[in-house]
């Protein structure tokens, strides 16, 4: 109670203490909040490329392939499953000249897949494709929010652009699925099926060849699969016999795909929290200051405490959990708005699929201990000065 | 109650080159339940000989004994302990936290020595009725006269059952009337709760009520006699 009324008692000097350590925590929150959304983003392409071999057409030709390829390459030793997959922007002609998300993309799907991808999709509501279903569509969590759709809902695939040219196409989807969250790539993608997907590729194409080209022997790319859970080394190993066994085709090492993420996000999120932490530190600075200012100022009671009987640990107890609380009370109030800030620019992004934030609770027991340990931190030379401070001195000490 | 020996107890201390004996081997005996005064000018080492006596300060040498406990050869803790069960104490500037009601600054010591606190809320109680402060309990100290805010310090001295009590310059801020009422008052409780009292003053007038005065100068016993009370 006596702490409560002593950082009550210099209600100007605890506030802007207070508010330093709220400036910190607020934004560690809010920047740790976008690293976390950002390294679930990246988190995703880790579990989805690391777990499959990307096999596309050689480096410099035009993404087509002949689906006699999956033939081919299902005879390399350790290939156990292989997928035509196919990709096209849900949104043709939009300018996005910087993205900090994963743009809206169409992909086929083949049920199937789930099996040997590390990366899991499940249905949240109505059903998944069938293997031969037409003119349906399975959409990601993000891209249902963002096109306000719910099952039985139809969606016109790809979007027709506001300067669309007279030739454009594109066809209606009947919604017969909704997928869970996955903070990553497959909440913006619409899933639709391999005969759906391969129509869509032929309209793709240029005016010139799209007659000659038979839709169901060629494929964008193809995704190879060892057994599930295989390792990341197992992977480059089968990619490096792909393109050695089959020609025509560039087997992507996952490694190589799956560092790129992971330096992208070390990077990211080194900068989010270097920005974060030293606004922590500015905070820390200040409730050093005022428990220095508070000790200073309460010499005689320090003196007087010994006096009657208080040990140094008790001194020293009193002291830090003074600035413990100032910490606390200033995690509280900066966690709150951030993650009220947050939750805000998240729900504001959502018609323009911008979510940049994701408060998870490793980062909630981070901003909040971080505050708690910073407060504590700060408070222990403090604590310690007026704790040793020799009784007399402290006494006779006029203030 | 408490029997006190200071055996050749000296505390020096350094001001730039030059060694200052703000005591110089002073050997006294203050016995259980005695009300003794010290005087003297500035200077003279009246407080750095109640500070030794409150286990608030080492001495340079020589020992303090209380109740026949050596208190030098005591670590810092022990002598905390000590103090905190043993000696009450009495500021001029009474030294009362502001943030803490009355009630709770004279239950302040027993945060430090742990009794039970049941009874301590009781005896507190009963300590603040004592100094007349029973209809004050919920006030903070800056809304007290220096006269009251000073019976507080009294209580608070008061609430571990001490067997001495220090004061230092107790009446040194309030107007006379008051100073006679803290007089009169720390005189009863001498009597009624058997303690022994141990004052430093410039008050003659206090001097006058106590058993005895101790007159130091330069750090030494000038004179050590009992008063004579008028009859």
């Amino acid at each position: 109670m006596e702490i409560l009324r002593n950082i009550n008692r210099r209600k100007l000097r605890s506030a802007l203490t207070v508010l330093g350590i709220v400036i910190g925590v607020f934004a560690l929150t809010t920047m740790g909040a976008m690293a976390e959304h950002f390294n679930m983003l990246l988190d995703g392409g880790v579990r989805w490329f690391g777990s499959s071999i990307q096999v596309g057409a050689p480096d410099g030709q035009a993404g087509i392939l002949s689906l006699s390829k999956i033939d081919q390459i299902r005879r390399v030793e350790g290939v156990e499953a292989l997928f035509p997959a196919y990709s096209f922007t849900v949104k043709p002609g939009s300018v996005s000249a910087v993205s900090l998300g994963i743009p809206d993309l169409i992909m086929s799907r083949d049920p199937d897949e789930n099996a040997y991808n590390a990366l899991k999709t499940t249905i949240a509501s109505g059903h998944d494709l069938g293997a031969d279903s037409r003119g349906q569509v399975v959409l990601g969590s993000s891209i249902t929010t963002e096109f306000k759709k719910k099952v039985g809902d139809t969606i016109d695939l790809p979007v027709r652009p506001h300067d669309a040219r007279p030739d454009f196409v594109n066809h209606t989807f009947t919604v017969v699925g909704i997928l869970d969250p996955t903070q990553t790539a497959p909440d913006n993608f619409a899933y639709v099926s391999l005969t759906d997907a391969q129509m869509l590729f032929k309209e793709s194409l240029p005016v010139a060849i799209r007659d000659t080209v038979d839709p169901t022997t060629v494929t964008q790319s193809i995704t190879a699969y060892s057994r599930p859970g295989a390792s990341l080394s197992e992977l480059d190993r089968i990619a490096d016999r792909i393109n050695q066994q089959v020609s025509g085709v560039k087997a992507t090492r996952p490694s190589d795909v799956v560092n790129s993420f992971k330096s992208g996000g070390a990077t990211f999120t080194a900068i989010t929290m270097a920005a974060a932490l030293l606004a922590l530190v500015i905070g820390g600075l200040s409730v050093v200051n005022t428990m220095f200012m508070a000790v200073t100022e309460r010499f005689r009671e320090i003196g007087l405490k010994k006096a009657v009987g208080a040990h140094t640990v008790d001194i020293l107890r009193e002291y830090l959990l003074e600035a413990t609380l100032i910490g606390l009370l200033g995690g509280s109030i900066g966690y709150v708005l951030g993650v009220g800030l947050t939750n805000l620019l998240n729900l504001l992004g959502r018609s323009s699929n911008l979510q940049l934030f994701l408060v998870t609770p490793s980062l909630t027991v981070i901003a909040l201990g971080f505050a708690v340990a910073l407060g504590a931190l700060a408070g222990v030379i403090p604590a310690l000065r007026a704790a040793r401070m020799d009784p007399v001195l402290a006494l006779r000490t006029a203030n | 109650m408490a029997d006190i020996e200071l055996v050749e107890l000296a505390r020096h201390y350094w001001q730039g080159r030059t060694e200052v004996r703000a005591l110089d081997r002073v050997s006294l005996r203050i016995g259980a339940g005695e009300f003794v005064s010290v005087v003297g000018r500035s200077g003279s080492g009246k407080t750095t000989l109640l500070d030794l006596v409150g286990l608030l300060l080492r001495p340079t040498s020589g020992k303090v004994l209380i109740d026949g406990v050596d208190t030098t050869r005591l670590k810092d803790g022990q002598r905390a302990d000590l103090r905190g069960r043993r000696v009450g104490f009495i500021f001029q500037q009474y030294n009362l936290l502001p943030t803490l009601t009355v009630l709770e600054n004279v239950l302040l010591p027993l945060r430090y020595t742990k009794p039970n606190v049941k009874n301590g809320r009781r005896r507190a109680l009963e300590l603040l009725e004592l100094v007349g402060l029973e209809d004050r309990l919920k006030h903070r100290p800056d809304e007290l006269s220096g006269g009251q805010q000073q019976r507080v310090a009294i209580a608070r001295a008061l609430i571990n059952r001490p067997a001495l009590v220090l004061g230092d310059e107790p009446t040194g801020a309030v107007d006379t009337k008051t100073s006679e009422e803290l007089v009169q008052l720390m005189l009863r409780l001498n009597r009624e709760e058997q303690v022994t009292f141990v004052i430093v003053t410039h008050d003659l007038e206090l001097a006058a009520t106590a058993d005895r005065t101790i007159r130091l100068k330069d750090g030494r016993v000038l004179s050590d006699e009992p008063v004579e009370h008028a009859a």
